[in-house]
């Protein structure tokens, strides 16, 4: 141990009675007390006291998860500071961001990280559900967890959607009215979600104060719920998709049964259902110092790039919402360009069937596909044939958000990104 | 009938008693349920009136196609005749430009004719005709809640 003057400070601190009234076990010192400081915090007691060295391995999960998790804490904490300005309010929104912008110290800072990292979740919830694919980690006993994920995908989809008509402002306004007349071709419902969405029948403030309670509250708190099942079930389902584990990682285990062979007994100390870590004592590491501090150095990484694109990068703001006037070509955020893409050939098959069927599919992925091999390691040769259904289905859906980001010009013409666009047709 | 096997696992008194409390469960989630949704259900909308009066029709010449931005409209004059043509696309509420020969929508690309009909793109329908009626201080007066078929003129 160092004893550098801030380690003698926190020596001292940790054993007087106020530090040992805090934290009952100090900075660990032996093993026991490397699985004493895991269980006996409530921060850390989600997470076991050993983990198998497979899931610490970066090249494994890429840490795609957790850098999601993060993200997410940095959406609530910019998000709150945000709602001290915001008034959700068809007069003064656009003023608000201005404000922002230009009045309010840090405003622009916050408002740029909460923008870059939304739109980080959307990519790294994503990579973090290929990354499960690839490597088979919604296999059993894990299937109810992939669906959990697939909902809380959908809900970051749609907490990034309610966020993008809070600025009121061109991009905005046009966003949404395309996004919710998406909706309105469901068969039968679909005109009266939309009716219930606007709380009308065209965006205005009714829809923007709906939008502000789905993005404010109700999406952020059934997400929140929702990832801590997932984190629990990740524990519950015996952690991270390794190669080695059992055919059944669940057992009914009793406490009599427990095997005596590791070093400290004390995660088994569970009774009924629960997880088997690991086979083999020599697979595992403490959780502290080895899992702990990979996962601060992630969250330090994760805040870091985030700054920085919120220093150099400006989160867009156009002009204020004007319902008489489309931007040529309107576009839904970058995340639904495949899908207007798909919505420019035919909206009820490429706004409705497509992405339902899509849905549908993966969350019924885990229940389909049920044999057990080839879990635990990227492209495993077991799992060819699932691996080129899911990959190719991904290309397509990059090739036609990239289609609709790039090569979509004024009325929604081909145009190629290098060449100059020919001026919008204007006037009426 | 042998009710004995029955009455070994439940009473009647016994069956009752579940099935109303089932039955009071269930119903208590679904009314509140339909009573959530119903309050979101908006019974008054502050929304722009659908009736309303376009000016004078010498206001408008003869042979022109005007842009009502704020109604989001086209009021369409021919010799003595007047349309009124929903500017709002039919495929996902974007608004229409009018081009030399009809209109296109910038969002999708929908191609419509001067009749409003779709010549190409994904909108599923052709531009909405309304209703056009002279009020009695000799003002045009669009209804955007009566749609009309594009061969109903107003004829002064």
């Amino acid at each position: 141990m160092n004893s550098s003057l801030p380690n003698r400070i926190w020596k001292w601190f940790e054993h007087t009675r106020v530090g040992r009234s805090i934290f009952r076990v100090g900075l660990p010192q032996s093993n026991l007390e490397r699985a004493q400081a895991m269980v006996s915090s409530f921060l850390l007691h989600i997470q076991p006291a050993k983990v198998n060295r497979h899931s610490l391995r970066a090249s494994y999960s890429l840490g795609l998860g957790l850098i999601s998790l993060y993200l997410f804490l940095i959406l609530i904490v910019t998000g709150v500071l945000l709602m001290f300005y915001y008034v959700p309010s068809t007069d003064h929104a656009y003023n608000n961001m201005k404000d922002l912008q230009f009045v309010v110290s840090a405003g622009l800072l916050m408002r740029n990280m909460h923008r870059w990292a939304a739109h980080l979740m959307v990519i790294f919830v994503l990579l973090h559900m290929c990354r499960v694919f690839y490597t088979g980690g919604y296999k059993r006993p894990r299937e109810f967890n992939w669906v959990l994920g697939i909902g809380l995908f959908l809900l970051t989809l749609g907490l990034s959607f309610t966020g993008y008509l809070l600025p009121w402002d061109q991009l905005a306004f046009w966003a949404i009215t395309v996004g919710t007349n998406i909706a309105a071709y469901l068969p039968y419902i679909g005109p009266r979600l939309k009716y219930l969405m606007l709380g009308g029948n065209v965006v205005g403030q009714e829809a923007l104060i709906r939008f502000y309670a789905l993005h404010v509250i109700v999406l952020p708190a059934v997400a929140g719920f929702l990832i801590a099942v997932h984190l629990w079930r990740v524990r519950k389902d015996g952690g991270l998709s390794r190669p080695d584990e059992p055919g059944d990682v669940i057992q009914q285990v009793e406490v009599s049964q427990l095997p005596t062979s590791k070093t400290y007994g004390l995660m088994e100390l569970a009774r009924g259902t629960t997880p088997q870590v690991g086979k083999n004592p020599e697979d595992e590491v403490f959780a502290w110092p080895h899992l702990v501090f990979r996962e601060l150095l992630l969250f330090l990484f994760v805040v870091v790039v985030v700054l920085l694109l919120a220093i150099f990068r400006n989160a867009p703001l156009e002009e204020l919402a004007n319902p008489i006037h489309p931007p040529n070509p309107a576009k839904a955020p970058w995340y639904f360009l495949g899908l207007q893409e798909l919505v420019s050939y035919s909206a009820f098959w490429g706004g409705v069937v497509v992405p339902g069927v899509l849905v549908i599919a993966l969350v019924l992925l885990p229940y389909l596909d049920r044999k057990r091999r080839g879990v635990g390691r990227w492209f495993a040769r077991e799992r060819v044939v699932a691996n080129t259904i899911f990959t190719v289905c991904l290309v397509i859906a990059v090739v036609l958000t990239i289609i609709g980001t790039l090569f979509r010009g004024p009325n929604w013409s081909w145009q190629e990104p290098w060449k100059k666009p020919p001026a919008a047709t204007e006037g009426h | 009938m042998d009710h004995s096997t029955i009455s070994k696992d439940v009473s009647r008194r016994g069956f009752f008693q579940l099935t109303l409390g089932w039955l009071a469960a269930a119903f208590a989630v679904c009314a509140s349920t339909v009573g959530a949704v119903r309050f979101l259900v908006p019974n008054v909308l502050f929304e722009p009136s659908l009736l309303f009066k376009a000016g004078k029709p010498e206001d408008y010449p003869d042979g022109s196609v005007t842009f009502l931005e704020d109604e989001r409209v086209f009021l369409v004059r021919q010799g003595n005749t007047f349309r009124c043509l929903s500017a709002i696309c039919t495929h996902l509420g974007c608004t229409v430009n009018r081009t030399g020969q009809g209109y296109d929508c910038p969002c999708h690309g929908s191609i419509f004719d001067d009749q409003g009909t779709v010549k190409s793109g994904p909108a599923p329908r052709s531009l909405t005709w309304f209703s056009v009626a002279l009020s009695k201080d000799h003002r045009l007066l669009v209804d955007k809640s009566k749609q009309v078929n594009p061969d109903k003129y107003l004829v002064l």
